[in-house]
């Protein structure tokens, strides 16, 4: 059984390092206000939670997430098929769009704080224009790369042009537009967190901000491994959803 | 009338190149009957594959035209249901999602388009394997869903261009019995185009013999053999002088490509 040599032997490298963290933070080795440790950390997020403190800040950082990300998957998705179908849009907004994208989104944020204010305005725009670049170019070079036998499979039976983006175009895209949509995840997160520790009312970041500046470090390290925890849920989240959609992957064909 | 009338066909493609246009068809004229098994053979380059996309409307004739029981061809239509050598299955699709493909696209529901998909599975042998992906099949299997697909729609003509090409030996020919059981059965129209001359004459109630390009109708043999055809019957001395009657036809014309072939229209090979 493979699968679950690969459990133990994961549970117990976890196990190894939360104890050898315990030992050295709890005996004073290494001074335990720099590092904590496990059981602290743990009463730590007990304490947060409990306060309504942790609740309260999620819930923001998480409806600024959602507000902005949803849209980056719409319009990232719908302007990367306009981008690889129609030329003229190609070729008067590929400079642009290349240089944005290449561009640290992280030095937008005092500018769309300017904009949008210090409260969750400026988060949600940070979210979305941190995703939506990777969204967009990889479903622009998925739709481009689209093989040429399943758009004429699919003209032989007479579809219209809608039918043809739908049932050939999309899911033949569907591989590379979720390695965007991951990819868009993760610059989403640093973006979001970023601009909350940067200037904002309420948030993880905003936590992450306070706290630091108090060198609370069991507070920094519950906040981080929420952050944490919350990428790894969206990526399982997303890793679902490929697989209800098929097993269909472009080395298979 | 012919089902399927195609009155002086021309094919040109523009060649930005060299500012004039190249002739892939010249004057192509054929009359396919209902319940018709026609095969169409020619050299490589012959713009055989072209006529069937026209026949499909998947192209437009630069000159001529195509009929089909009496109205012209237009768009691709329910009438006609393409096979093509490479599949074109759809890799995301299941054998039974790739069979509905084409009653999905004609917005056919769900439950309707299901069960005629299942028929045609039945049919072309399938029936385990409708929950596969086409990477889990074998080429034969795959073309086997290419059919189902086609002959789902149900056509009245069905267009099939170099079906079992991509097929080694052994499995054309039994492709080739499978399908001319499947036809016995309907006697759906069918217009198969084949570089391979022994497919052409085992197949065809008439041979479309094609010259090198531009392609025309180098001339139409009746292939008189009995059906139902068996496999055996590649010996028999009437197929072997069908056989040899049309490979003396193109012969020439394969030389004659040959040699276009080598003119600078053809990148030369780098790295060899």
């Amino acid at each position: 059984m493979r699968f679950s040599r690969r459990l133990v032997i994961g549970t117990a490298s976890v196990a190894a390092f939360l104890m050898v963290w315990q030992f050295v933070g709890q005996r004073e080795i290494v001074r335990s206000d720099l590092i904590s440790y496990p059981t602290e950390v743990f009463a730590t997020f007990a304490h947060l939670t409990a306060t309504g403190e942790l609740g309260t800040n999620a819930a923001v950082t998480l409806q600024e997430f959602i507000e902005g990300f949803v849209p980056s998957i719409v319009l990232g998705v719908i302007f990367g098929v306009v981008l690889a179908l129609v030329k003229p849009v190609r070729e008067l907004l590929d400079p642009l769009l290349t240089a944005i994208y290449t561009a640290p989104v992280i030095a937008f944020i005092p500018i769309l704080v300017v904009w949008f204010g210090v409260g969750t305005y400026s988060k949600v725009v940070i979210v979305f224009i941190s995703a939506i670049f990777p969204i967009m170019i990889n479903t622009r070079v998925g739709v481009s790369e689209v093989a040429e036998p399943w758009l004429r499979a699919v003209r032989s039976f007479g579809a219209d042009q809608l039918q043809i983006v739908t049932k050939a175009i999309l899911p033949g895209s569907m591989p590379a537009i979720m390695a965007g949509i991951r990819l868009g995840l993760g610059r989403a997160i640093v973006g979001l967190i970023a601009a909350e520790m940067y200037v904002s009312i309420s948030g993880i970041g905003r936590m992450i901000q306070v706290y630091s500046s108090a060198a609370r470090a069991a507070e920094i390290i519950v906040l981080v491994v929420v952050i944490a925890v919350f990428g790894y849920v969206c990526v399982t989240l997303l890793r679902g959803a490929e697989n209800r959609m098929g097993t269909w992957r472009s080395d298979l064909e | 009338m012919a089902q399927l009338e195609i009155d002086r066909v021309s094919l040109a493609y523009p060649n930005a190149r060299e500012k004039s246009t190249f002739l892939a068809l010249d004057s192509i004229d054929l009359g396919v009957e209902r319940g018709e098994f026609v095969t169409v053979v020619g050299p490589s380059g012959c713009g055989k594959s072209s006529l069937l996309m026209l026949i499909a409307a998947l192209l437009r004739p630069t000159g001529g035209s195509i009929r089909l029981n009496g109205k012209p061809v237009v768009a691709p239509g329910p009438d006609r249901a393409l096979v093509f050598q490479d599949f074109a299955l759809l890799p995301w699709r299941t054998v039974l999602k790739n069979v509905e493909l084409g009653l999905e696209l004609r917005r056919v529901p769900a439950a309707e388009r299901e069960t005629i998909a299942r028929k045609y599975i039945a049919m072309v042998g399938l029936r385990e394997f409708e929950r596969h992906f086409p990477h889990q099949l074998s080429g034969g299997m795959r073309q086997r869903v290419g059919i189902a697909r086609a002959l789902s729609v149900g056509p009245e003509v069905l267009l099939m261009d170099e079906p079992f090409g991509a097929l080694d030996a052994q499995i054309r020919q039994v492709m080739g019995v499978e399908l001319l059981k499947i036809w016995e059965r309907d006697r759906k129209t069918i217009v198969f185009i084949t570089h391979d001359i022994d497919e052409a004459v085992f197949l065809g109630d008439r041979v479309i013999v094609m010259s090198a390009s531009p392609g025309r109708v180098l001339e139409i043999i009746p292939v008189d053999l009995p059906r139902p055809r068996p496999h055996h019957l590649r010996g028999h001395p009437d197929f072997v002088a069908y056989r040899e009657r049309i490979w003396d036809l193109l012969e020439e014309q394969v030389r004659s490509s040959l040699h276009w072939q080598s003119s600078d229209d053809v990148p030369p090979l780098v790295g060899v």
